[in-house]
């Protein structure tokens, strides 16, 4: 699989000992879907591509810097940007300002002569939140204080300031409202035509199919079938994740 | 007050507790706003100002630094010693500050390399280090500070026209650096970070283990100044001279309106609460109580003040 | 029930309760028996049959502090209680002081009565304000520590005083009766619902509440609790000492809390139990009773404490990954 244009590739891996390994590769502007049973291995190869997770045979790499993602350190400096999947857990900093939860990750590129510029910060921020239409009256307040939809694309700003090869979404539409579902959709695809690539794990087979140019599907800890093109149907999906064979 | 909850009304709050306190002296005692009773109160709340920093940055960071007593004597006593016995005062400056980051630094890789509570790790350190100390001077130190650290701490000092010793106006400097330093560098950001929400931060780069380390080396160090600082005031080295700071740094940080529970604070809060309690302790002092009561009316007053703006979510509201 | 631990771990490892208890306690129960062993070796005098009443006094009122710091801190969001020292020390003066020496008062149900009274009041008092009102309980209870030490010093600025023959007996050849009570207090508390109540709150307080628990209650009652065990262990005190001495109360506090972390008690909260912040204490006693038979300087002894409580916790935090690694392993 010689894939000039892939941007992450996956060789040998397995997500459980004596688990089939699989290889793969994800390619530049394609969205991937992840689908499956609740806990049946789409989170753990997830996090397996963040670097949050050692594989347990196998290897993952990012070809544009030749490195392999050995932890998520690795990954970001590899170009791969991750947004969690429990925003209130693992995601937002709730006694930090709006500004402040964007620009914590990326926060020594707005310093100028050592100190962080505000003016800097706020024209980065300023950029994401037009591109993702952040409805937020005013950005010193704190993270709190917006609602969860708005939150969310609080963070996925934090992770696109990251200018990422690779988006990886951890069921980025969980607990959001239609609207910004919408909104979100729209992004998604026009980074994906900007030349980004993005894996993106599902909750909801309806949202694969409408965002995915390609969706897998993982059933014990193993990947159960890519299902590409027209092979992408609702029932297929389910058979595969139930294990039947459709 | 005004928007109760918020940091800089908490931090006004408390520089509003201060001037009362000392419009309440001044009315009740005479000679309480006298030119020498206004400076010996700004030099200890200085001494205690400084102090506190490192237990400002600790608790932001969601620990608690025991240890800052026993590093205060630690230094104390290091540099009487070692500048007694004829080295030259900055190189021991230089080797104080560095054992005390070490120390400082220690403290804070076990508590969070390990998972661990940093009160009990901070204890058991500082524990370790005063007996050390003790062990090394046999529990009778011996040496004094250079006159020139004497003359910069003095009450009696003054800065050109200005009838305050240099200590005043280089803490102010220092009070400057570090809000700066909170608010405008990718350390002090990170450092609320942290303190807020400790599982989302390794996902925004920040590393736990490092910012707990440099943190506490920094609280050591801050603390082992104040321990050199002492030296000059009091004259002479006395291992047990930081331990009324034990619970005065604690308490200076979180009457400025710091939680304890990480995440929130300034440090000009803490330069408030250390106002505070020089204030009331003078106040009293003054009022002709004696020092057991002072300290029993200190511990009510802590309590009542924190009560105002320091309390904690009610579990419900964090579901 | 220091005598059991010893016997069931000559037994062999293979007991789930020893077992249990290693996870519970960590290394403090091996500590125990290594320190046990030295002791009897360099001092048997001190440790003969004959002398236990007198040594069990001498040890009685660190671990009376050690199992009245537990409760506060089991119940989890930060719950302790820095104020058991000066309780130990409020509970000293009044007794001696006002009881014995004024009042003439020294029949045991008001000493023992008014001591258990007192710590009630006092743990209530934190419990309302470290629950009630909500101020975080290390800043609560110092306030409280500062009002004991403060009220402690200016009625009694000096030590002074005697005590009744029944209360010094408590301190020698009876020292076991109030440890006794103690530990009959706590094994009926477990018992309770309020217990299971208790390590729920501690473990997971924002669970604990959805499923109906009241939280704040349960918390407030361990205040109660321990302000009533530091009472207790404030008589302990008295026996030993003899005397009202306002210094000695306030040092228990920290030594305690070292006690109850190198007891394997979670600082966060919900895991331990008072066995193991007893046995924390005997550790540390043990420690002490061997450094001074050395004649080692007390510096040398105040190096030797720290240094084995830093070891102690971080070798239980290590075995703890150790666990935890094996458990995933598998």
């Amino acid at each position: 699989m010689a894939d000039v244009a892939a941007v992450l590739s996956v060789s040998g891996l397995s997500l459980k000992p004596g688990a089939t390994p699989f290889d793969l590769s994800i390619r530049r502007g394609e969205i991937v879907g992840l689908a499956g049973l609740d806990g049946h291995g789409q989170d753990a190869f997830i996090e397996t591509l963040a670097g949050l997770r050692a594989p347990v045979t196998g290897e993952v790499r990012a070809p544009l810097s030749g490195h392999a993602i050995t932890s998520f350190r690795r990954a970001v400096a590899s170009g791969i940007a991750y947004l969690p999947r429990d925003r209130r857990a693992t995601g937002i900093f709730p006694s930090m300002s709006i500004l402040d939860n964007f620009a914590i990750a990326t926060v020594g590129r707005d310093r100028r002569l050592g100190l962080i510029s505000r003016a800097e910060r706020r024209k980065r921020y300023d950029y994401y939140r037009e591109r993702l239409a952040i409805v937020a009256p005013d950005p010193s307040h704190p993270i709190t204080t917006l609602s969860g939809g708005n939150q969310q694309k609080v963070l996925l700003a934090r992770a696109l300031a990251h200018k990422p090869d690779v988006l990886l979404l951890n069921d980025p539409t969980r607990g959001v409202d239609i609207a910004t579902r919408r909104v979100l959709y729209a992004v998604f695809r026009e980074l994906a035509q900007e030349g980004m690539a993005l894996v993106v794990l599902s909750t909801e087979i309806e949202e694969a199919l409408v965002l995915c140019d390609r969706i897998l599907v993982f059933r014990e800890q193993e990947l159960a079938a890519p299902l590409e093109g027209d092979a992408r149907s609702s029932e297929r999906i389910i058979a595969t994740m139930f294990g039947r064979a459709a | 007050m005004l928007r109760l909850g918020s940091d800089q009304s908490r931090v006004l709050g408390a520089l509003l507790v201060a001037v009362l306190l000392h419009l309440a002296g001044t009315a009740l005692i005479e000679g309480y706003s006298s030119a020498f009773s206004m400076r010996a109160m700004l030099v200890l709340a200085s001494l205690l100002a400084i102090a506190s920093i490192g237990q400002t940055l600790v608790v932001i960071i969601g620990g608690i630094d025991l240890s800052i007593p026993f590093v205060i004597g630690f230094a104390n006593v290091v540099t009487a010693q070692l500048y007694g016995g004829g080295m030259d005062f900055w190189l021991v400056c230089g080797i104080v500050l560095a054992l005390a980051a070490a120390i400082g630094g220690l403290n804070g890789l076990i508590s969070s390399g390990l998972g661990l509570h940093p009160l009990i790790v901070t204890l058991g350190i500082g524990t370790i280090v005063q007996g050390s100390v003790l062990l090394w001077t046999g529990g009778f130190p011996s040496g004094s500070a250079p006159a020139s650290v004497t003359e910069f701490v003095s009450i009696g000092g003054s800065v050109g026209p200005v009838p305050v010793p240099w200590l005043v106006p280089c803490f102010v400097a220092l009070a400057a650096i570090v809000t700066v330093a909170l608010a405008r560098t990718p350390y002090g950001r990170r450092l609320f970070a942290l303190g807020s929400n400790p599982r989302a931060a390794p996902l925004a780069l920040i590393n736990p283990v490092a910012m707990w380390t440099a943190t506490f080396a920094i609280s050591a160090v801050f603390a082992a100044v104040t321990g050199i600082l002492l030296l000059g005031f009091t004259g002479s080295a006395y291992g047990e001279v930081g331990q009324p700071y034990l619970f005065q740094t604690i308490a200076a940080v979180v009457i400025g309106g710091t939680a304890l529970v990480g995440g929130r604070g300034s440090y000009l809060g803490t330069v408030a609460g250390a106002l505070v309690l020089t204030e009331i302790n003078t106040l009293l002092i003054g009022l002709g109580l004696q020092p057991s009561l002072v300290q029993a009316v200190l511990g009510i007053v802590i309590v009542v003040l924190v009560s105002f703006y320091g309390r904690d979510a009610h579990v419900r509201t964090t579901i | 029930m220091t005598a059991a631990v010893t016997t069931s771990r000559a037994e062999g490892g293979r007991l789930p309760a020893l077992k249990a208890l290693w996870r519970q306690t960590g290394f403090a129960p091996l500590l125990f028996v290594i320190l046990l062993v030295i002791n009897i070796a360099i001092n048997p005098a001190r440790f003969a049959p004959g002398a236990w009443g007198t040594l069990i006094g001498l040890a009685a009122p660190l671990i009376g502090a050690a199992i009245a710091s537990a409760p506060a801190i089991l119940g989890g969001r930060g719950g302790i209680d820095i104020s058991v020292g000066p309780i130990m020390g409020f509970v000293n003066a009044i007794v001696v002081l006002v009881l014995v020496q004024k009042l003439g008062l020294t029949s045991p149900f008001v000493v023992v009565g008014s001591a258990i009274l007192i710590g009630a009041a006092v743990g209530a008092l934190n419990g309302f304000l470290a629950t009630i009102l909500r101020i975080q309980p290390i800043v609560a209870t110092l306030g409280t520590y500062l009002l004991l030490v403060g009220t402690t010093l200016t009625i009694l600025p000096a030590p002074t005083g005697t005590v009744p023959v029944w209360l010094k007996a408590l301190g020698g050849p009876l020292s076991i009766l109030p440890l006794g009570a103690v530990f009959l207090a706590w094994f009926l508390i477990r018992r309770l619902p309020y217990y299971d109540h208790l390590m729920a709150v501690g473990s997971d307080d924002r669970a604990a509440y959805t499923a109906g628990i009241p939280v704040t209650l349960v918390r407030f009652l361990s205040y109660v609790i321990t302000g009533v065990f530091a009472g207790v262990a404030g008589l302990m005190m008295t026996a030993l000492i003899g005397s009202a001495d306002p210094a000695i109360g306030p040092t228990y506090t920290l030594i305690a809390i070292s006690a109850v972390a190198l007891g394997g008690v979670s600082l966060a909260g919900g895991r331990g139990g008072l066995v193991g912040a007893a046995i924390g204490a005997i550790d540390i006693f043990l420690l002490q009773s061997a450094l001074t038979f050395f004649n080692f300087s007390t510096f040398v002894l105040q190096i030797a404490y720290g240094a084995i409580l830093v070891i102690a916790i971080v070798l239980t935090a290590l075995q703890d990954r150790w666990l935890g690694r094996a458990r995933e392993g598998r």
